[in-house]
């Protein structure tokens, strides 16, 4: 196998003083190959986020070392990873296209160039034609839209995903998940996409890590064997099921403790 | 459907004339008393009349209202920013800063005679005063509503500490600015020229007491207008400082 393009290596975080240390992640090793599409699934507090924040170099790793490319993460490194959060957070004093093209003009690229990128990166995202809107002019999922075309817009090798569709309603989660993959299947980004809905999970990914509750270890990684392009018919299927089922079963364990 | 631009412009155009065509042609038509309310024409002739009272009144006044605009707004943008920042500070002095606001502040304006002196010292103290805690109030309630988020995101796609303060904290923060700039602006006016007409010995205020003693309605009314131009110019001031802003926040 090639060298992986996010390398994480005995990762652990620590939150607060000594006297009240509290430990999110403990000796996390992860490795993600060039162009997969991996889910990070586990009970809610376990530090999913924070893992993802270390790739995204937001915050450092009280141990260990995060790699990407084998390059270690000290800092955003915005043109390698590109970041999606739960909320959009777009500028709202900005148009969408001004917003997509926003991590281009931070690198000072030339006016015409960043808004013609951001343009192509609507179009691919769907939302041609609302390039002049603002922010509250949109829905919910549209300004979703407009984060993932963000986040694409420097052409990163990674994109880092975070719970990106839990503040949609579950019709416009569904839509944009379809989106989301043909946006993939299109651009072959490495994708590391942190979910609390297991549906979510097996139907996008490639392979679905499962966390620990905190402090979050990993206790399963699960290739998910579905045949690609996904349909909906799969969902509910005697598979899907099985691996939703398998998911669960860790889930269900660390939320009773 | 959602009027255009133009019929709005148009019909408050429409507004502020039929106001003045009112205040011409009740008085003249004897539906309101000349000492009430004297037409606006006659207010005119007074101002040419008595122009060189009120003008040598201006430079007082104007002074007054920007020494009590600076400190108002100044200090109570710049304490906003500080208590805004911090949701302890926010939760200890925002009730207390609310129930202040609530004092008829005016009661103090006898005291504060006493204290700096019949001169311009008084009217900028009780005008900053009074002005101060809605100032900061507003500016506070600007802070709060920056969200961290934002920050975080444009750290996230690498921006610097300066370009995080420059496209994400300053366009964030600036409307709030200006809204503060404007309310302390008109309270400011209000507090120098009630100041001035409550005890003084010059001023635009001080005028209009003088010409109300004498039941001189045209010159009372005469000092009115100026006020209006006043608070009219402060307006035209603000909107410009608006429009500005709105360009620095498309970055361009």
């Amino acid at each position: 196998m090639t060298r992986p393009l996010v390398a994480i290596r005995g990762v652990s975080q620590h939150f607060g003083a000594d006297g009240a240390r509290v430990a999110a992640l403990d000796s996390i090793d992860l490795d993600i190959p060039d162009g997969q599409f991996t889910a990070l699934v586990g009970p809610s507090g376990c530090g999913k986020s924070t893992l993802l924040s270390l790739v995204a170099g937001l915050r450092l790793p009280s141990s260990g070392s995060v790699l990407c490319d084998g390059e270690p993460i000290t800092g955003p490194m915005p043109r390698k990873v590109g970041m999606i959060f739960q909320e959009a957070n777009l500028l709202p004093w900005l148009s969408a296209v001004d917003n997509v093209a926003f991590p281009l003009k931070l690198r000072h690229v030339a006016k015409a160039e960043r808004l013609s990128a951001a343009r192509r990166m609507l179009d691919l995202t769907g939302l041609r034609g609302f390039e002049d809107r603002l922010p509250h002019q949109l829905s919910g999922g549209m300004k979703q839209r407009v984060a993932i075309a963000r986040g694409l817009v420097q052409n990163p090798a990674v994109l880092l995903m975070d719970e990106p569709f839990a503040s949609l309603d579950e019709q416009t989660r569904m839509v944009l998940g379809d989106e989301l993959l043909r946006i993939w299947s299109e651009t072959r980004k490495t994708v590391l996409f942190v979910t609390h809905s297991l549906n979510e999970a097996v139907y996008l990914a490639d392979r679905v890590v499962v966390m620990s509750a905190r402090p979050g270890r990993l206790v399963d990684d699960i290739p998910v064997d579905l045949p690609r392009p996904r349909t909906f018919a799969m969902t509910a299927g005697e598979r899907f099921g099985a691996l939703k089922d398998r998911i669960w079963q860790h889930i269900k364990s660390a939320e009773r403790r | 459907m959602t009027w255009p631009e133009r019929h709005v412009r148009v019909s408050q155009a429409l507004l502020y004339l039929g106001i003045l065509a009112l205040w011409e042609m009740l008085p003249r038509a004897a539906l309101v008393p000349r000492l009430f309310v004297p037409p606006l024409s006659e207010a005119l002739t007074a101002l040419v009349t008595h122009h060189r009272d009120y003008l040598g009144s201006l430079p007082t006044t104007f002074g007054e209202i920007l020494a009590a605009y600076a400190i108002a707004c100044g200090g109570g943008i710049l304490l906003g920013q500080v208590v805004g920042a911090s949701a302890t500070a926010r939760r200890v002095l925002l009730p207390v800063l609310r129930s202040a606001y609530a004092v008829p502040l005016v009661v103090l304006y006898p005291a504060m005679m006493v204290w700096f002196g019949l001169g311009s010292e008084s009217k900028i103290a009780f005008a900053a005063i009074y002005a101060f805690i809605p100032t900061m109030l507003t500016a506070v309630a600007g802070v709060a509503a920056l969200t961290p988020a934002l920050a975080e995101t444009a750290r996230a796609f690498g921006a610097t500490r300066a370009q995080q303060i420059l496209y994400v904290a300053l366009p964030a923060s600036l409307p709030s600015i200006v809204a503060a700039l404007r309310l302390g602006g008109a309270l400011v006016i209000v507090g120098v020229i009630v100041a001035q007409m409550l005890g003084a010995a010059d001023g635009l205020g001080y005028l209009i007491t003088r010409h109300r003693t004498l039941l001189d309605s045209p010159g009372v009314y005469a000092g009115i207008v100026l006020v209006l131009a006043i608070t009219g110019l402060h307006e035209l001031i603000l909107r410009r400082l608006e429009r500005k802003v709105a360009a620095f926040r498309q970055g361009d």
